[in-house]
């Protein structure tokens, strides 16, 4: 079979494909639906100021008040009010952002760099054994333990957890963008371009990470969930966000001590949080086994 | 074999002086001048010159990394700021407990997620493999401290059947059983999805192969095939699940013992980072990441026991 005629059978191979991926994608409800509630999530939390009917640090003297729909409750403060009397929606909202924002730059970040080095060793074997030992070095220290290191060093704050985040990340990114990367090298496609004397640099903007970007992105959001649990957990031990910044695990921290008269403190920020995640990991998944059953293992 | 274990042994020792560095970092990047604060706050500059010089921090920094170690070495690992008592003695009381924790959560929830993931995994396609497996996502989905709370609202306060605060002795108690039952069932239950999900996956692969299909040929019932054959084979990836997950049930502990004001070496973690303890702090990571090196050596050589492929590489 010449060059050509692998091109083609790959054409005619991708056409169908592609349309089936997301039939398979709209057939799957679940997915769907938790696309769509992470879809509404986010608008939720990007127009937090517009949405929020209070400001989300004002107290006032309306203190522990459950959520609308039990007896005490009502509809003023829809999901009650906190320690401090501030309005929980507001809160919420904000808090959202805060989470969704850290998770973000920080997935953002380690999955710029971790590619970056896991696709630079895919195509450069001599780089290989060296970037490898780098990530297995990098590989046991987990993200609490970097959460700690950078509290300890740069005391509790947004970046520093941000920072532990994101270097957890390159590791896992790094080796994933390279086992995909050697599969993309290995391409005829890229033999051609090297033979037609493309730079290296053409070849990997062009070639290398076209191809392998979307697979590297679905990793990334099968990660999304995981970076979300442990910035919130490390918040809620009073490392991460300070206050009055709203971030859900530190709201569910504050209602710590008042976990016996008005549960709904802790309980809203933690469903918040579990709702956002298992959106994020099922449609994680189903993005998996559609477009890249690759990462399955 | 032993071959296998002194190859890992080998790859880990460049991990440990890239902790023991990180742990050197702390010290250095820390806040605050230590001949300083030694020195006290009215020492004339050069009493503190001279302290520094006893401490050795005018040396070039690799000596005194050179240093750092053989200090280490002799288990000197400096001083708590807060309760003035050596980092040392303090870790040493703090290790027990978290091992304890660790066990206490592991023994039960693997086995119960390795048998829902066999059984999701014969029973395909039916109504338990679907509850399973959403229950798996939904597990891996909850925050702990979540599940923490829950479960002292619930076995603490509503049903006060288990204490909620601090530890009651050793494991072999009754009484340290009965303390340590909410943070490891809080911590165990954030480990079964995974060990769920993957014995599913790796149960469906093996069950696939040709030597189950001759199993099943030469008569032997579906229970012996699956757990002669199928179970056993299928475990190999697990055991690795266990491993990589180890940083993950890390975290976990943390958090746990921080809230049910368990003893351990999370909640000293914590603390001594919130109260700008930068000895003790520096002593739990140290302790926490060379835990984290040692469990996974032990996972490694476990899978090359495990699967004889291993070690022909």
């Amino acid at each position: 079979m010449t060059t050509m005629d692998v091109r083609n059978a790959a054409l005619v191979d991708q056409a169908p494909a592609r349309r089936s991926w997301w039939k398979a994608l709209l057939a799957d409800r679940g997915a769907m639906l938790a696309l769509l509630v992470l879809t509404l999530i986010v608008l939720a939390a990007v127009f937090a100021p517009l949405l929020a009917p209070f400001d989300p640090n004002a107290n006032s003297r309306a203190v522990m008040q459950p959520p609308a729909w039990s007896e005490r409750g009502n509809w003023q403060h829809i999901l009650g009010t906190d320690g401090q009397g501030r309005d929980i929606l507001s809160r919420i909202l904000y808090g959202t952002r805060l989470t969704l924002l850290i998770a973000l730059v920080a997935i953002g970040i380690g999955g710029v760099i971790g590619s970056g080095l896991g696709l630079l060793s895919s195509m450069y074997p001599r780089l290989d054994p060296w970037v490898m030992r780098l990530n297995d070095m990098m590989l046991s220290f987990p993200a609490i333990l970097l959460g700690l290191a950078m509290v300890a060093v740069f005391g509790p704050g947004v970046w520093p957890i941000i920072l532990a985040l994101a270097v957890a990340s390159i590791p896992d990114c790094a080796r994933i963008a390279r086992s995909i990367g050697i599969g993309v090298m290995s391409q005829e496609y890229i033999e051609a371009g090297r033979a037609v004397g493309l730079t290296d640099w053409t070849i990997f903007r062009k070639y290398l990470l076209r191809n392998s970007i979307s697979s590297i992105m679905i990793f990334l959001s099968l990660r999304f969930g995981q970076v979300i649990l442990i910035g919130a957990a490390l918040s809620f031990l009073g490392l991460g966000a300070r206050p009055p910044a709203s971030e859900l695990g530190m709201m569910a921290a504050q209602g710590r001590d008042f976990l016996l008269f008005a549960p709904h403190i802790v309980a809203v920020p933690s469903v918040a949080i579990f709702i956002i995640v298992l959106c994020a990991n099922v449609t994680g998944d189903a993005l998996r086994d559609v477009l890249d059953p690759r990462l399955k293992s | 074999m032993i071959e296998t274990i002194l190859n890992r042994l080998l790859v880990s020792i460049p991990v440990l002086f890239g902790v023991l560095f990180l742990g050197f970092a702390l010290v250095q990047l820390a806040p605050g001048d230590p001949a300083q604060v030694q020195a006290g706050p009215t020492a004339t500059p050069e009493v503190v010159a001279q302290i520094r010089q006893e401490m050795g921090l005018d040396q070039p920094v690799i000596v005194q990394f050179g240093r750092y170690i053989e200090r280490l070495a002799q288990g000197d690992l400096g001083r708590s700021l807060i309760s003035n008592k050596t980092v040392a003695s303090e870790l040493i009381v703090a290790i027990g407990p978290t091992l304890e924790l660790m066990v206490a959560s592991l023994i039960w929830s693997i086995p119960i997620g390795i048998a829902m993931g066999t059984l999701a995994a014969v029973w395909r396609g039916s109504l338990f493999d679907r509850a399973i497996m959403a229950l798996s996502v939904a597990g891996v989905s909850l925050p702990i401290f979540f599940i923490c709370l829950v479960l002292i609202q619930l076995l603490g306060v509503k049903y006060p059947i288990f204490p909620f605060i601090g530890r009651g002795g050793p494991l072999w108690t009754a009484e340290g059983l009965r303390h340590i039952a909410l943070p490891a069932m809080s911590l165990g239950l954030i480990f079964i999805g995974p060990v769920a999900r993957m014995t599913r996956s790796s149960v469906l692969e093996v069950l696939r192969l040709d030597h189950v299909r001759t199993a099943r040929a030469k008569g032997l019932t579906e229970r012996e095939v699956i757990l002669r054959h199928g179970l056993r084979n299928a475990l190999i990836p697990v055991v690795t699940l266990i491993g990589l997950q180890i940083g993950y049930l890390l975290g976990g502990a943390v958090v746990t013992e921080t809230i049910f004001s368990y003893p351990g070496i999370g909640r000293l973690a914590v603390g001594a980072i919130l109260s700008a303890d930068f000895p003790l702090a520096q002593g739990t990571i140290l302790v926490l990441a060379i835990g984290f090196i040692v469990v996974n050596l032990i996972v490694d050589i476990l899978y090359a026991r495990l699967d004889p492929r291993v070690q022909k590489k």
